[in-house]
């Protein structure tokens, strides 16, 4: 091993001296460990190609000592070693390498090309990078949380593979004026994304695009023209609360509270509703909840846990006709409908989108009522109880009806009978 | 304090019973190399698993380049005095996180997206510093000499590594594979030159 600055294990019998002159470390090319004072040099270090594209290499041997040559040299390639059909001696001290039609890197780092001595010890290295130049970034959007920050999202261009590391950058600047600016916040919604948190102008438009680079060249994505305001989102909904309506086995009442930011700002929110059964996926959306905060879900089953979910859409804001994006759903809230001896309705809730028959429009489906309640009504005080049961026996015979078509349960014909007196 | 060599000496002085904390301190510092020595064996898998084959290959003999004031663990040390050993590895431990942060540097540079890595790196300097301090401050309670101020050879080895690094991708990939082979060393045999102090080791 050559000498270099004596280690702490080398000066067990005597004081560290206070300072030392160092030895440069010895690199591959140089003076080197390993097999003894035989030196190489490989040519070109480092280089970049193009996928499908050659490469002519060389190791060339250079020693103090005699008998320094090529002869027995031989190349690996990640590891593997090279066919020696690839390679031929240019002269005594030189073996050459012809690759053609190159793969691209299977890392980052490079492919670890190797020259060895015929006793297998590494004499010099160089790493390949092999790739494509990155193609043009596309399909970026953008939000902003309460109009205070901007978040954007890409997509790389060629599905993002181009064998080399390639560094993605968010730029943006005012449309009329100002410079260029660098989002530095990368990766805060996936690895194709950056956060610009603050000191953004409201009321005038930005340009956003994405720069990528890579050792084989760059590209530019095409320019997003926006305004804060138009892309505009809120946290979503707080404290939704699931809750039963009294003895009611087909409903249950949701409450929640406006995102606190929506006070600072001149817009109203609208707001979308889905819940769906404990061990189901399928969610139903319950659409244009609009204003309100709370909801009454109807046309449950009975003695059944939900899952139930808010989300926030702020529009109108400063006057906007324009909506805002979709908040994130609030977590999911959970609670159970009263348990029922009779079989409940398959299904429905307040206005879901497109399920059964009985969520017409509104107007209809009181025409209906008032036509049934003149047939059964027997006190002239309406109530709203009144309808939600009248409601829940619609959902019952929809379901009967369904059913006659395939093969009945036992002791359910009944089921579309109305209410009981 | 007289300076004492090889184990403990029940025999001293002890009416104010310094005994029990200084074992404490052994203890505690034996079981931070053992963890570290776990870390260490960890960090080294994961920098050969991001510079490609043939590196992390069974089998494969990279070159050992000197690596400027330090080199690995003599064959002679383990016959050393303990406390000599201790103040040896405290040496090295002591010049290894400059260097670690120089490969840091570079893998960030070659290997932008191996977050693990670059945090393992960034710990094990850090680690290799606590581990440092914590093997000097028993050898201040063991009443021996820790050899005096490190931060000139230090520096110096960490510039020098510096500009060894700025050279060809491969040579550089070779000399992190060192520096992280060399901190295992280290590391390991603080951890065995611990246990003989350590109760219940060999006295």
């Amino acid at each position: 091993m050559p000498a270099g600055s004596p280690g702490p294990a080398a000066q067990s019998a005597r004081r560290p001296p206070p300072l030392l002159p160092l030895l440069l470390f010895c690199v591959l090319g140089a003076p080197q460990a390993g097999s003894g004072a035989d030196t190489a040099v490989i040519s070109p270090q480092d280089p970049t190609l193009l996928i499908g594209s050659s490469l002519q290499a060389t190791c060339s041997v250079h020693g103090d000592t005699p008998g320094a040559t090529a002869e027995g040299l031989y190349w690996t390639l990640n590891g593997r070693r090279l066919p020696p059909e690839l390679s031929r001696m240019l002269n005594a001290s030189t073996l050459a390498l012809a690759l053609a039609n190159l793969n691209g890197s299977r890392q980052q780092s490079g492919d670890n090309l190797v020259c060895h001595a015929r006793d297998g010890s590494i004499l010099a290295g160089s790493c390949l990078y092999v790739g494509l130049p990155p193609e043009k970034p596309f399909n970026i959007s953008c939000w902003s949380k309460n109009m205070k920050d901007l978040t954007c999202r890409w997509t790389p261009g060629a599905h993002g593979e181009t064998f080399l590391h390639t560094n993605y950058s968010l730029k943006y600047k005012l449309r009329w004026y100002g410079q260029d600016n660098t989002c530095e916040e990368y990766h805060t919604v996936g690895p194709h994304s950056c956060h610009i948190p603050k000191d953004l102008a409201l009321f005038t438009p930005y340009e956003i695009w994405v720069e990528a680079t890579n050792r084989l060249g760059s590209a530019r994505s095409d320019v997003l023209t926006l305004d804060i305001l138009d892309v505009v989102t809120t946290d979503p909904p707080p404290d939704v609360h699931v809750s039963r309506v009294g003895g009611l086995e087909d409903q249950l009442s949701v409450r929640w509270v406006s995102p606190p930011a929506l006070k600072d700002f001149l817009f109203q929110a609208k707001y979308q509703i889905r819940y769906r059964v404990e061990d189901s996926v399928d969610w139903k959306v319950v659409d244009d909840v609009s204003n309100q905060t709370s909801c009454r879900l109807a046309g449950l089953k009975p003695g059944t846990v939900y899952f139930v979910q808010v989300r926030c859409n702020p529009f109108g804001i400063y006057g906007s006709k324009k909506a805002g994006i979709w908040s994130e759903w609030s977590h999911p809230t959970a609670a159970s409908t009263p348990r029922s001896e009779r079989p409940g309705p398959g299904g429905g809730a307040c206005e879901p989108r497109g399920s059964e028959p009985s969520s017409g429009p509104v107007r209809r489906e009181l025409k209906q009522f008032l036509g049934w309640l003149k047939k059964h009504a027997y006190c002239s005080n309406l109530s709203f109880r009144l309808y939600d049961q009248w409601r829940a026996w619609m959902q019952k015979s929809h379901k009967t009806r369904n059913q006659d078509e395939g093969i009945l349960p036992s002791g359910r014909r009944g089921a579309a009978r109305g209410p009981a007196r | 304090m007289s300076r004492r060599e090889g184990s403990l000496d029940p025999q001293a002085d002890s009416s104010v019973s310094p005994l029990p904390h200084l074992e404490a301190k052994i203890q505690q510092t034996h079981s931070l190399a053992r963890l570290l020595t776990k870390y260490a064996e960890q960090l080294l898998q994961e920098y050969v698993q991001h510079q490609g084959d043939p590196f992390g290959l069974p089998g494969f003999s990279p070159p050992r380049p000197p690596v400027a004031g330090l080199s690995a663990p003599a064959p002679g040390h383990a016959g050393l005095p303990v406390p000599e050993r201790l103040r040896l590895d405290a040496a090295a431990l002591a010049v290894l996180p400059p260097l670690l942060d120089v490969v840091r540097r570079r893998q960030a540079e070659l290997n932008p997206r191996a977050a693990r890595l670059l945090r393992r790196l960034e710990d094990a300097a850090r680690q290799a510093r606590a581990l440092g301090a914590a093997v000097e401050a028993v050898l201040g309670a063991l009443g021996a000499e820790t050899g005096g101020p490190r931060a000139e050879p230090a520096t110096a080895a960490a510039a020098a590594i510096a500009a060894a690094a700025t050279g060809g991708v491969f040579p550089a990939k070779v000399l992190g594979l060192r520096v992280c082979s060399l901190y295992l060393e280290w590391v390991s045999r603080t951890e065995a030159d611990l246990g003989q102090l350590a109760p219940g080791g060999p006295a």
